[in-house]
Formats: C-alpha cells, structure tokens, sequence
C-alpha cells in the first residue's frame, strides 16, 4: 500500500505499522523543542512540577530549548525569564542554545535535521525542518503533553502535494515562490494537513531555499510542510545528524488530498499586502509606493542567499537618506560566513543598520514602527501592529526587493538590479 | 460526556478568514484585565453585545474562522460575557488547536451561516453529530472531531485531558 512520507514518519514513530490520514495515534517524538518565552515555556516548566510532579525529565537528550526572543534583553523581568530557563535546563540536562541565532536555523546547524524524524514545538515557523524531510509541527500549548508524557496524543494528517517546475529568474526568490503557491492554492487549501513540496524545479532550490518555502505553511493552513529527501538533503544532514533514522519519501502513488502543478519559470516578484498574510500581489503593482523601514531577517529569510541577493542589490550604492534598513542575518553561523564572504561589508558599505541574530525584529520589539510608518519586510507576518503601531503597514517581499526599496525610499522592482541569470547563487 | 450546547446564536461573523483579535481589536490585545477586555470587546461590530448576550449563547462563524495571527485573549473576553462555544463553518488550524487546549467547545459545520439567524435558539448534539436549528427545527450535521480534540474538550482543557491520559495508562498498567 503507498503512503506519503508523513504517513511513514509518523509510523516509524508511533510503532504502528500501515497508519493513513486520519488515524487517531499516540506517537512519541524523536524531539521535542521550544524558544523560551512567556506563557510558554515558564508556564510548562511550573505545571510540570506542580502539576504533574516531574522533578527531572526523563530521556533530556529528546529535548533543546533556545533563547532566542528577547535577545539581549530590555528590561529585567525578561533577564529572569532567562535565567529560569538556564536553570531549567542545567537541572534536567537538557540542550540550551542561547544568543547562536534564531532557533529554528540553529537547529538544523546542530544536528536537529534528521531526514524521517519527528520534531514538535509549540510555534508553528518549525514546520522549515521540513526542508530536510523530516516532519515538524507546532503544537501550541499541546506542547506540554510532550514535557509530561512519552508520546502526545495526534491525529495522521492527510498532505497536499505542490509539485514545482521551472527555475526563476534572476531577482525572483524562494520566498515569491512561497507566497504565490499562497495566491495559486488559497489561503485555507491545506488546513489541517501537510503541505509537501515536489516536482522538478526542487533541485533548483538550495537548502535555505527549502527552509524559506517550508518555514511559512501555516499560511495555506497546513500544520506543517515537507521536501522528499534527496542527494542535497543528505548531503547537508549526513555529516551534522545526532540521530540515525532512515530517510523516507512518498511513494508515487500516494494518496494526496490535493495535488497542484505550478510552473515558476515566469514568476515575478510578489509583496504581500497588508493587513493580511493571503493578500498576495504582483510587487510591480506597487512600483513607487513610498515607503520608510526595511527588515531583512527573520525565521523565514535572512540566510546567505537573501543576504547574497541584498548585496547584488546594494554593492557600491548608498540607501536612500532617513530609510532604516535593519539587516539581521539568521544565526551567527550564518552572520560568520555572510563576513567571510565580504557581504557584511557590503551591507554596511550601503548604510545598512546590521545586527547579530534574534527573533526579535520580526515582532517589534525592537526596530517598533510608530503610527503613519511603512516598511518592507522580510519578516513572517504582515498582519495590523505587528511590528508596532497598529496603524503601522508591513509590505512583505523578498530580501533583493527590501535592499532595492532601501536605495529608492520606495518599492522598486528587484529585478532592475540583476543582469543576468545566476547572479543570485 | 460533553454536555449538549444550548443557546442563542448572539452574533454571526460573516467575514471569511475572520480575525479574532479584530474581537477587541489589535490596538487592545496586550490587555490582561479581564473586565477591561471584556468592555471594549465586540465595540466595533456591536456595541450593545456586553448588554444583551447571556450565559450560554454561541457565536457563529463562516470559513476558515481564526485565520491571522490569533491571540488568547478576545475568546477570554467573550467567555467571560457568557460565549458558551463556537459553530462555524470550518476553523483555522492555530486557532482551533489553541481554543481547545483552552477546552473551549467549537464545532465546524459545514452550511451554517445558511442555516441560522442571529438570536435563533441553537443546540450542538455531540451524540447525535448534528447542530440543530430549535426556532427553525432543522438540524445539520458537524464534521467529527479527532478523539483527542474531543477528549481535550470533555476535560474542559489540556491539562485535565492529560492527567485523564495519565490516570488511563497507571490503570491499563495496574
């Protein structure tokens, strides 16, 4: 019988031979992970204690938490909440990332992108471990079953296949792929499924490509997304792997809920307009629309290729005056190569603001845009305040598009900036 | 077992992809106060809500309801005003996942925005699968929930769903 591979991960990891979409199963996790934050990871830590009287987690090497919000801290309350969390783990022997990047990047820089592996956290963006076949879901709270118990309590999701052809054009990226399968497929085509990713044009996409791609499935509302292990993926997660599992695929005669043919080789860059992440739109319809803040970072982008992309952009020019560009890399692995690659250099040639990794643009945090402000963003969401004042505007976009808008105080057309295919690699 | 929903449909949101926080609105959602939540809940589509809803009633929903970047407390706000549970015609995942962890009672129902008027009196029939329509008297039936979903719900949360878990494994063991 064919299954897809999120049918056998979740076999291979429930002990349950032959489940298909829609079984009710208790699967035990290969691992577990979370970011310290507020009402999540303070709030499972007490109730695990009081609660359920665990004192000491069993099998720790299961588990990773990351500080990665928060980073460096403002204020003291969130200093405390930190150092919970560095007690936390140093009591239960548990993986602490702290200050090495955001942690959905850093846990594929570990040894977490195990391709046939089963990961949860609480936040959704995890679902980018897809990338290396492996199948992550956000569970929000229910997280705290998988700090309590051996397995959680799920239910196999059936998966909607995309299967892309073509390779883009120069000034075209990952990131315009995600958001026009968005536009091609519908904001709620995949709720409560797998979004796979498939086809030909795949082998055109990098491994960082494959994160950006995987990282945004909850916006098709799907729990997760996934790339069918191949030659690339393994040779990223072979040497760096912690655990030893088979790679699965889906067989070619698996059941999809859907399957959608979507050739990219005329895509053109898109913005997603606010307030809402499925307003998906040609960028060349907003040629000229002024805008005042730049971000390039996030989970979902801000990895060499985008940092590559920027510099193509911005090499020998200067950013228009008063534009804030924030430049953020996605991890410190990321920022060293970035700087041994001369792009650093570049960025902050042009007048870029560049700062070490955290999650925290990405919510206005910092960078917090006040009422009447418009910025470009590389970041997750685009939906009212969440960089700021709720009468704030985020117009998402890809990174060569945020370094053209920086130079031109308005959005500009990328492509102007590109001469000729490759330039991006 | 779950107790049957029964209730006034206090409001329809007819908007697809609704947005809960658009409840209290985004300038309001780091509110902790309950009563202060609960006060400027609902000012933009009604404001007389807070007066006229009672303990019990429902909301209903059209497509893929929750969608957005949902947050915690407006669905806090309108249990606090007596919302007793949800019926829409399908949910967002985030946002169904997070309210049944909260052990909040919501069903998809396909074709209920058609099926029903504001203030009609409603019942959820979770034996039956079906959401009956009392002042008309028709009934629909609702998608199934995962067992789990349903056992969260029955427990009126995740933390009462996995001391049941626990308890049922000790016994199993015993």
């Amino acid at each position: 019988m064919p299954f897809t591979i999120a049918e056998k991960i979740l076999a291979r990891a429930a002990g349950q031979a032959g489940l298909t979409a829609g079984d009710d199963i208790q699967v035990k996790p290969d691992f577990v992970h979370a970011y310290d934050f507020p009402g999540y990871t303070d709030v499972i830590f007490k109730t695990m204690k009081e609660e359920f009287g665990i004192d000491q987690i069993p099998e720790p090497e299961r588990y990773a938490i990351f500080i990665d919000h928060m980073v460096p801290a403002i204020d003291p309350k969130e200093e405390l909440l930190h150092a919970g969390t560095r007690e936390w783990c140093a009591d239960n022997n548990v993986a602490l990332f702290e200050r090495k990047g955001i942690g959905h990047q850093v846990a594929s820089e570990v040894g977490y992108a195990v391709p046939g592996s089963f990961l949860v956290h609480f936040d959704g963006h995890i679902s980018q471990m897809g990338a290396f076949g492996m199948l992550a879901v956000g569970l929000r709270r229910h997280l705290l079953e998988a700090f309590v118990r051996e397995t959680i309590t799920f239910q196999v999701p059936a998966t909607t296949r995309v299967n892309l052809t073509g390779k883009l054009q120069p000034g075209v990226m990952a990131r315009d792929v995600f958001h026009h399968v968005v536009r091609t497929i519908g904001p709620r085509s995949c709720n409560f499924q797998v979004l796979e990713f498939g086809g030909d044009g795949m082998m055109n996409f990098t491994i960082a490509d494959r994160q950006t791609l995987c990282g945004l499935a909850m916006f098709t509302g799907a729990i997760t997304a996934i790339v069918n292990p191949d030659e690339m993926t393994l040779a990223y997660t072979g040497p760096l792997a912690c655990l030893e599992l088979d790679p699965v695929c889906s067989d070619d005669d698996a059941e999809f809920a859907a399957v959608h043919d979507i050739d990219i080789s005329d895509l053109a860059p898109i913005v997603v307009v606010p307030p809402n992440p499925s307003n998906t739109e040609d960028l060349t319809d907003h040629l000229g629309l002024e805008v005042h803040t730049g971000y390039l970072g996030s989970c979902a982008s801000g990895r060499l290729e985008d940092l590559r992309a920027a510099a193509q952009v911005l090499k020998g020019r200067k950013i228009k005056e008063g534009f804030a560009l924030h430049v953020i890399p996605t991890s410190n692995v990321i920022m060293a190569r970035a700087a041994e690659e001369g792009l650093i250099t570049i960025l902050a040639d042009a007048g870029a603001f560049i700062s070490s990794s955290s999650c925290d643009y990405c919510f206005g945090r910092i960078a917090t845009m006040s009422a009447g402000q418009r910025a470009v963003s590389t970041g997750t969401l685009n939906v009212r305040g969440r960089m700021g004042s709720p009468d704030s505007e985020i117009y998402i976009c890809n990174a060569a598009a945020v370094a053209a808008a920086a130079l031109e105080g308005k959005i500009a057309d990328p492509r102007d900036y590109f001469d000729g295919p490759g330039d991006t690699q | 077992m779950l107790k049957n929903l029964k209730g006034r449909v206090a409001f329809i949101f007819d908007e697809e992809d609704f947005d809960v926080d658009q409840i209290v609105g985004v300038k309001n959602i780091k509110l902790r106060d309950i009563d202060e939540m609960a006060a400027v809940a609902m000012q933009s589509y009604d404001p007389d809500f807070a007066k006229n809803v009672q303990a019990g009633d429902l909301l209903v929903g059209n497509v893929n309801f929750g969608y957005g970047h949902p947050h915690y407390p407006p669905l806090k706000a309108m249990r606090h005003l007596g919302i007793a549970g949800i019926v829409a015609e399908s949910f967002s995942p985030g946002y169904w996942r997070g309210e049944v962890a909260n052990g909040f009672p919501q069903v998809a129902c396909p074709g209920i925005m058609e099926f029903v008027d504001r203030w009609d009196q409603i019942e959820v029939d979770w034996q039956g699968g079906v959401v009956r329509n009392l002042t008309k008297g028709a009934e629909r039936p609702f998608d199934p929930l995962s067992k789990g979903d349903l056992d969260m719900i029955s427990a009126g949360g995740l933390e009462g769903f996995i001391k049941n878990k626990i308890q049922q494994e000790k016994k199993a063991q015993s």
